[in-house]
């Protein structure tokens, strides 16, 4: 089974799973920076503070960000309370003041933190290893690591939201893990938040009065920063962040069912019905299949990267990864042919069988091993590609009946009569072709958005943003095909839930092709009638 | 002895260790302070009360801070002059020094930190502040802080003694339960006077809001909590029968680790 999906994700907790990085020599002595090469125009719109004033992004000036950003990425937009200031207490280092308050102001955060590694880092052989190895990289003697350590600005004297920075000073090797999600491009967690807001919609929605409707979008969307998004605070524990629980409050749903299909495959039954046989102490790479865990986690398989090493990221391997960029090992009938149509910020088509693929393939196939067959798990595997390459030629020629409706001129109403594309006036001001590239600007340029745009990936703004008569009814029936039903069954298939793959993927797949091609016909049909109403 | 301003901080065992008043008379001056506490309302007063005072207790001083909302306990509301802890008797108001003293030792417990990390000047600085809260300081004067007796000694026969009076006499256990764990049958009805139901104290954790020596556990049986539930029992009990119930209750602490 494969593919991006279920994952544990950011650097930090204490002490992680991945020994084999600890041994690594230290790469560089620079402060740790979550936005480490990137452009300077990306850290002036992500990560410069600009507290609630304005948003982040290329379309930063269309929105203020929501009250609870400052939270979810803390470098762009956190500010300090304002009600009692802090600064004494960080200018005096009174570090026993903190918990004086804390243990009654807010109970259960020093609670977590006393039951925690940080505030017991040598309480085992274990830990004091691993903090031993802290110790020596960071020049620190670590019998405790307080509040003041992660939460005191010394420089501004104020309180501070910890980022993954904050985490890496200490946690070096999980933060370079986590930062290498990077080289793999969207999706991933490190990108999670430029996800969030560089997409045309999320500002168009706020300017429309949803700002707060996307409340559920900034809750997943907030891993790029932080890591207590899997390592919850304030324990920061490294077994909670090998559960596969870790991973659930965003892996779910119509667009990534990965709890659903994990959690009710064999794979996921058996978990739940001998969890307590589970050893999650144990760092991922010294699990023994079979004896500390009878069937794989999330992590387990996604953060193996590969010759029996672990890495703290679990994007690595991914071959389809969120399974909407279509593969290039198909004649395509419809625009996908030119996808991804010049666009620059959007990834290439996905070929399945590059070497790098190839050889990602190969990696899987040594997760699989541990339990099945090298022939079984490539058959698997083998049938998952084929399921995803039958998903991608539906959902062509689904693509193909809209487009060629919309090129006779039945698209009812038509892009003429409806809201144009979402922010389309502040894509042609903050964009320019080289990142749309020439014919996409010119088109938004000339047309002001005001032309269909069906398909991955920026189709799937219908998703998102609903305007008058934009999209219309077939077009939802494709962002329903594509984006839900087509990434059900994939993960159904990949995580091994048949139910899923059929009830929750074909199935409805195959359902609303009908709908669509009778959509069609009914438009077409209306179209005639009327031109010959006309005519007469 | 009037116990006058009290940065008391010696602890249960030291005070279990008083063998008699005299050696009681000798620790007694290292606990008087000699900061000068202004009269009337400074600007460094009204500065620092605004700073570091009002986020909890409000801008005039009723309690109603923007941190107040999600406090429990709730920060004191100053504008009835109800102070829990004091040297002078139930009902009376506190002398400037028993305000010094809660400022600098804070109350355990809550978020009332001990703000020893500002300076003597700044801490006796808010105390005309939050009087200028309550016209009762506009009408009267605190009252004498109470006599303190002579200290009984810690023995087995005075803490016995404390027990009939919190099992028997007082049934001190209906509220603060019959380990001293705050648990007692009416604990969960009680109210202090602002109408917030408020916690029986829980002996055991050995944190003593009004200060963890005996004196001062004896003065709190002494003068009672204006504003809470807590009467004072100086009429009711005699000055040995407090210091043998001041034992008993201290008796109920236990160490750290050992709590369920």
């Amino acid at each position: 089974m494969k593919k991006f999906g279920i994952g544990l994700c950011l650097s930090a907790m204490l002490f992680t799973s991945v020994a084999w990085a600890a041994e690594q020599p230290l790469k560089k002595e620079t402060p740790p920076d979550l936005y480490e090469g990137t452009p300077d125009w990306y850290r002036a719109t992500y990560k410069d503070n600009v507290g609630l004033r304005e948003g982040s992004g290329p379309f930063k000036d269309y929105f203020k960000p929501q009250m609870l950003d400052m939270y979810w990425q803390p470098n762009r937009h956190y500010e300090p309370m304002k009600n009692l200031d802090h600064s004494i207490f960080i200018e005096k280092e009174r570090r026993d003041l903190c918990v004086t308050c804390h243990e009654e102001a807010t109970p259960g955060v020093v609670s977590d933190w006393r039951s925690s590694g940080h505030k017991n880092p040598k309480s085992s052989p274990y830990l004091s290893a691993r903090t031993a190895e802290i110790e020596k990289r960071t020049n620190r003697i670590l019998n405790e690591v307080h509040c003041f350590d992660c939460h005191a600005d010394t420089k501004t004297k104020q309180i501070r939201m910890p980022t993954g920075e904050v985490c890496g000073e200490c946690h070096r090797p999980q933060f370079d893990d986590f930062l290498r999600e990077r080289e793999m491009g969207r999706p991933n967690h490190i990108q999670s938040w430029e996800a969030n807001t560089i997409v045309p919609w999320y500002a168009e929605a706020a300017r429309r009065g949803y700002l707060y409707g996307q409340h559920g979008c900034d809750l997943c969307h907030s891993g790029a920063e932080k890591c207590d998004v899997c390592h919850t605070r304030h324990k920061f524990s490294a077994a909670e962040g090998r559960q596969p629980e870790a991973c659930i409050t965003c892996h779910m749903g119509p667009d990534h069912p990965d709890a659903e299909s994990y959690g009710e495959s064999k794979h996921g039954v058996i978990y739940h019905k001998e969890e307590e046989h589970f050893d999650f102490t144990r760092p991922l790479s010294e699990v023994r299949p079979g004896k500390d865990y009878r069937t794989p986690t999330c992590q387990f398989c996604h953060m193996y990267e590969k010759h029996g090493r672990f890495i703290h990221n679990p994007v690595m391997k991914g071959i389809w990864r969120m399974g909407t960029v279509p593969p290039k090992n198909l004649e395509y009938t419809s625009s996908l042919k030119d996808y991804p149509y010049g666009i620059k910020i959007i990834a290439d088509k996905i070929d399945i069988y590059s070497e790098e693929n190839v050889a990602k393939r190969s990696y899987w196939l040594e997760v699989c091993a541990k339990c099945h067959s090298d022939r079984f798990a490539d058959t698997y595997l083998k049938s998952l590609d084929e399921f995803m390459f039958q998903a991608h030629t539906l959902a062509d020629r689904a693509q193909k009946i809209v487009e060629d409706l919309i090129a006779d001129g039945y698209l009812y109403p038509s892009a003429a009569d409806r809201d144009p594309y979402p922010l389309s006036d502040g894509i042609e001001k903050q964009l320019s072709p080289e990142f749309l590239g020439e014919p996409i600007y010119n088109a938004f340029k000339t047309l002001k958005g005001k032309f269909p745009v069906v398909g991955p990936i920026l189709g799937v703004y219908g998703m998102f943003l609903q305007q008058q008569d934009n999209p219309s009814n077939i077009e939802n029936m494709y962002n329903r095909l594509w984006f839900w039903y087509k990434l059900q069954g994939y993960k159904g298939t990949a995580h091994v839930q048949q139910d899923v793959s059929w009830w929750w993927g074909q199935a409805p797949m195959m359902m609303e092709f009908t709908k669509i091609q009778s959509e069609a016909a009914r438009l077409r049909r209306e179209g005639r009638i009327e031109k010959a109403s006309l005519t007469k | 002895m009037k116990p006058k301003v009290l940065l008391d901080k010696v602890g249960f065992w030291r005070a279990t260790a008083v063998t008699g008043a005299a050696l009681m008379l000798s620790i007694a001056p290292m606990t008087v302070s000699a900061v000068n506490i202004p009269t009337e309302v400074t600007d460094l007063g009204k500065d620092t009360y605004k700073k570091y005072c009002s986020p909890c207790h409000g801008e005039e001083g009723k309690g109603d801070g923007p941190l107040a909302r999600s406090m429990l306990p709730k920060p004191r509301d100053f504008t009835r002059g109800a102070y829990k802890f004091r040297t002078t008797p139930s009902g009376s108001l506190p002398t400037d020094e028993d305000i010094y003293r809660t400022v600098s030792y804070g109350v355990p417990n809550s978020t009332m930190i001990p703000w020893d990390i500002l300076t003597e000047e700044q801490r006796a600085s808010v105390i005309p502040v939050l009087k200028s809260f309550s016209e009762a300081f506009e009408v009267r004067k605190p009252d004498a802080p109470v006599t303190v007796g002579l200290p009984l000694r810690p023995t087995e026969r005075a803490i016995e003694e404390g027990k009939k009076i919190y099992e028997e006499k007082l049934e001190c256990w209906k509220c603060h339960g019959v380990e001293g764990r705050g648990d007692g049958p009416s604990a969960a009805e009680q109210e202090d006077d602002f109408g917030f139901p408020i916690k029986p104290f829980d002996f055991t954790t050995g944190k003593f809001k009004g200060g963890n020596s005996a004196q001062d556990v004896y003065l709190r049986f002494t003068t009672g909590l204006n504003g809470t539930p807590m009467p004072s029992f100086a009429k009711e009990l005699t000055d040995e029968q407090r210091w043998c119930l001041t034992y008993y209750v201290m008796s109920l602490v236990k160490p750290e680790g050992t709590k369920k």
